[in-house]
């Protein structure tokens, strides 16, 4: 044991003397400091984005109170009103921002048909979309393999291309606890590294202190383990630096670009989902064809939803908001099967993914930060559900005004419905992962062990 | 002399196993991705077709109806993918298919690909453009990381030198050589790519899709042939071939990987993106100024009829040959069509802004000069995309006043009455013209000079480090 300390003490003085391997582990660390300066601030600015829409929304009311300055048609009002659904991130996106920039944060609604609205996309610039987002969770998965690969390429090879491993290997020291203390050092530099930059990230983040820390650090330190325990496979093949190093860049080329590419490709064609565009032609469609059919159709078409509406006065005028609303409402109902389509297909093209991430340990960690920071596809499919049940609201409280022919006065704007939703975690799609991640590791290590012990190591 | 040492490492990289084993590789992607490529062309394309074709025939076919209703019916523009688009998607998966056109407001872009993914698609997606972008220069630097320090370690260096040739005349002749190699791998799936370039019957008779694919192979030759020059290079100035592939990894992985991400982020954080909800909120704040289409009690509406009774010399709005409520729709078409497009023209400025950091760094940095280059040609670029909405805000514009102009021309009391279907079958439907090569080029100037200095710098520093490598 005493020998592994030794030579544990002589890799960090080596690593000192290293000028290079200093400059790039400090380049990482300032990297990984710039990753979560930009993720906490990226999602700040979301959330004062979404701080300054109540304001809007206040400012909207205002117009309409002197619009209509004494009692209106809840029609009119439900026109012209606009509101919002808001989707306020978790703690944890900062570290992971996931798809939180591509996808809207915020929906902006009216009581006309929702499936016309839902869809709409914030602004994005593509080009910034397309490079991604420099985040933490970035710097971790994509970043930390390159490190390791830099650390570790020569682990043995290059004591042997400079001659001093006969000597080494000459005194009362076995080439495993060479190797192990030499791991050993570059998992402890990089291990502490991920601890520190996460917890940096989690202290700045403001990430309440509860199981999720536990399991984010389970699944980074597993990831890194990964990259370590393919570069101690690689070493004990015993090839010569370059090779090495070529071995490993290889590698991660194949787990970090090519799988994910061409898993990309097999999930899109596997579950295509054209029903997005089909659902908004058909929805304008089915509205407008409203205009032209008779109301008593219309109407009872709505009633039979609604009976409660039954009782309500005939239509004879040219234009009455509430037969309005039913046609707006009635085209919505048309393209449920679509919608409910399109949503399930997109869930399935996810699910696809969980399913086949096995193939690679990047796409794994980082689906699992991303469910862990509720930043991914499902945490959007879930607010746009939950803006469809508030827009259900909106019906709810506009409805009786409407067919009642209740007039709306200043006071009922604050009665109406407001929404809020905050994504939350998914941890049983994280803890899969991380299931996953301990057996890629595990298959990789003991690949490792049993190569390692099967090439006895040769000093030349 | 030269031509020897090309033909010698042409031969001998052939020979090599492990060149054969990774260009096999990188060839199998290029096909592979070439072939995928024209699949979700293909895909995307027809889904469009076939989307565009709908909403055409379902304003053609509309029955009697007022023009209001028929410009709040509106119709929608589907954004065609370019032909060139297989080789290199560039922005297509993160911007809209879909804009619906109606009256009084534009809409965005929907429907993007990225928001139709997981996570998963921001790991990049396999594309032409992505093997030849980033790993043909691995196959590179695995190739040339040894060009000269393995002529040096075993002593062969000396004796070519011994032979009456100069270190430079060595140095081109590996360029040469590893040249040919280079092109042996990439030019099998070029032609695939021409050859199902072809077979597109609305391709085949383009010359301005050739043009574009010639500039496009011309681009990528000078980029790997940056890429061959600078592993050259940088095998001649260091001393082992250890720290040459090092350097060369280090120099990729920063180039590929690290500095594009890195500008497009402080970029994007340097210019904020102003929100829809804000914007929405301005161009309603400011469209209020002008006339309102749908309120008659309007001052500016009131004004306008004075103006009309004035003109035609009567009393009433009755006896006015035109419709008051068409002109006042008119009016205030153009009004909140002008705000907002003010309103899209500043977003764009914005993200030009934001874009325009990237762009400069490819002064720095080929990779980002042969990315804008290549998805510039193939059409996929941010300035085609900007193209398209314009095109499509153009038409909605022009539709929207021309309905307006009927319902003008239905005289008092339009609202009672309704125009004949067959009117909507005369209204021409929305065809969209990607914009030629020359237009394209004018947004690729800094690129293409980026490359070129690269070539040009590369080569001069090139000259003058070979000149000083140490022989042995």
């Amino acid at each position: 044991m005493k020998t592994f300390w030794i030579l544990f003490a002589a890799e960090w003085r080596h690593f000192r003397a290293a000028k290079g391997l200093v400059l790039l582990t400090s380049l990482v660390l300032l990297v990984g400091l710039y990753g979560i300066y930009y993720g906490t601030s990226e999602i700040n600015r979301q959330r004062q984005h979404l701080a300054e829409l109540p304001a809007l929304a206040r400012h909207n009311v205002e117009e309409l109170k002197v619009k209509f300055p004494d009692e209106a048609d809840a029609g009119e009002i439900g026109y012209y009103h606009t509101t919002f659904a808001v989707h306020h991130p978790t703690p944890w996106a900062s570290l992971a921002l996931g798809q939180r920039d591509v996808n809207p944060y915020y929906v902006k609604l009216r009581l006309l048909g929702l499936q016309g609205q839902l869809y709409a996309s914030e602004n994005v610039n593509p080009t910034k979309a397309l490079s991604g987002n420099f985040d933490l969770a970035f710097v971790l998965v994509y970043l930390f393999p390159l490190l390791i690969i830099a650390l570790c390429f020569n682990l043995l090879s290059y004591e042997k291309e400079q001659g001093i491993l006969t000597l080494l290997l000459a005194q009362p020291v076995s080439a495993a606890t060479l190797v192990a203390a030499k791991l050993a050092f570059r998992v402890a530099l990089v291990l502490g590294l991920v601890l520190v930059l996460s917890g940096v990230a989690m202290l700045w983040a403001q990430v309440p202190p509860d199981g999720r820390v536990g399991l984010w650090l389970a699944l980074v330190v597993l990831y890194c383990l990964f990259w370590f325990a393919v570069a101690f496979l690689v070493t004990s093949w015993q090839r010569t630096s370059a090779f090495n190093a070529v071995a490993l860049v290889g590698v991660w080329l194949v787990l970090v670009v090519l799988v994910p590419g061409l898993l990309n490709v097999f999930v899109s064609a596997a579950r295509p989902v054209p029903q997005g565009l089909e659902l908004t032609i058909k929805q304008r469609d089915e509205i407008h064809g409203g205009w032209d059919k008779p109301k008593t159709e219309t109407m009872n078409r709505f009633f039979a939803l609604y009976p409660q509406y039954r009782d309500t006065a005939t239509i004879k005028e040219r234009f009455v908001w509430r037969w309005y609303y039913a046609f707006q409402h009635l085209g919505d109902q048309s393209v449920q099967e679509l919608a409910s389509a399109y949503t399930d297909g997109l869930r399935q093209r996810y699910e696809l993914v969980n399913r086949l991430n096995w193939l690679s340990p990047a796409i794994n960690a980082q689906t699992s930060l991303n469910a862990l920071a509720g930043t991914d596809l499902p945490a959007h499919l879930a607010f746009q559900q939950s803006a469809t049940r508030y827009h259900d609201a909106l019906r709810g409280f506009y409805y009786p005004y409407l067919f009642h022919k209740v007039a709306f006065t200043h006071a009922d704007y604050a009665k109406e419905p407001t929404h809020t939703f905050t994504s939350t975690s998914d941890p049983t799609t994280a803890l899969s992962g991380l299931g996953k991640l301990l057996v890629s590791t595990g298959a990789v290590l003991v690949a490792g062990l049993l190569l390692f012990r099967a090439r006895p190591v040769n000093p030349r | 002399m030269m031509q020897s040492i090309a033909q010698k490492e042409f031969v001998s990289t052939l020979r090599d196993r492990r060149f054969v084993v990774l260009s096999v590789l990188v060839l199998g992607l290029l096909l592979a991705a070439t072939l995928v490529g024209r699949a979700r062309y293909r895909t995307l394309q027809q889904e469009r077709a076939v989307a565009q074709q709908t909403v055409n025939d379902q304003f053609h076919h509309q029955p009697n109806r007022h023009p209001h209703r028929v410009a709040h019916y509106g119709s929608f523009a589907f954004r065609p993918k370019s032909g060139l688009s297989l080789l290199d998607s560039g922005l297509d998966s993160f911007t809209g298919a879909s804009v619906f056109l109606e009256a009084h407001q534009q809409n965005s872009v929907n429907f993007s690909q990225a928001q139709q993914s997981g996570s998963l698609i921001r790991f990049g997606e396999l594309t032409v453009a992505f093997v030849l972008q980033q790993l043909v220069p691995l196959l590179i630097i695995f190739l040339c990381f040894s060009a000269f320090t393995e002529e040096r370690e075993t002593g062969t260096l000396k004796l070519l030198l011994s032979q009456g040739v100069s270190l430079r005349q060595v140095a081109w002749g590996k360029v040469a050589g590893y040249g040919r190699a280079v092109a042996l791998v990439v030019a099998p799936a070029l032609l695939l790519a021409a050859w199902l370039l072809f077979g597109q019957e609305e391709v085949a008779g383009s010359p301005d899709v050739w043009t574009r694919l010639g500039l496009f192979v011309l681009s990528y030759a000078v980029y790997f042939f940056l890429w061959i020059v600078g592993s050259v290079v940088v095998s001649a100035w260091q001393e082992h071939a250890r720290s040459a592939l090092i350097t060369l990894l280090g120099c990729w992985m920063l180039g590929t990987i690290i500095l594009p991400k890195a500008t497009a982020n402080v970029g994007a954080h340097l210019f904020p993106t102003i929100t829809k909800a804000q914007m929405d909120a301005e161009v309603h704040e400011q469209a209020q100024r002008g006339i309102n289409g749908h309120d008659p009690q309007d001052k500016r509406s009131a004004a306008l009829k004075e103006g009309l009774l004035k003109k035609y010399g009567v009393t009433s709005e009755k006896e006015l040959p035109v419709s008051v409520a068409g002109l006042v729709m008119a009016e205030s078409e153009a009004y909140t069509s002008k705000v907002y497009q003010q309103h899209f023209a500043d977003l764009t400025r914005t993200y030009e802004r934001q874009n325009a950091l990237s762009t400069w760094a490819g002064l720095l940095n080929p990779y980002q000069a042969i990315r804008p280059l290549s998805m510039g040609l193939a059409g996929s670029d941010f300035a085609h995309y900007v193209h398209f909405q314009q095109a499509a805000e153009a038409y909605r514009y022009q539709l929207v006043q021309r309905l307006n102009q009927l319902q003008a021309g239905m005289g008092y009391g339009d609202k009672e009455r309704k125009l004949d279907a067959a009117t909507w079958r005369a209204i021409p439907t929305f065809e969209y013209e990607a914009p030629p090569l020359g237009w394209a080029l004018g947004y690729l100037l800094v690129p293409t000079l980026a490359l070129l200095l690269w070539a040009v710098g590369l080569c001069w520093l090139g000259l003058k480090v070979i000149d000083n490598t140490r022989v042995a």
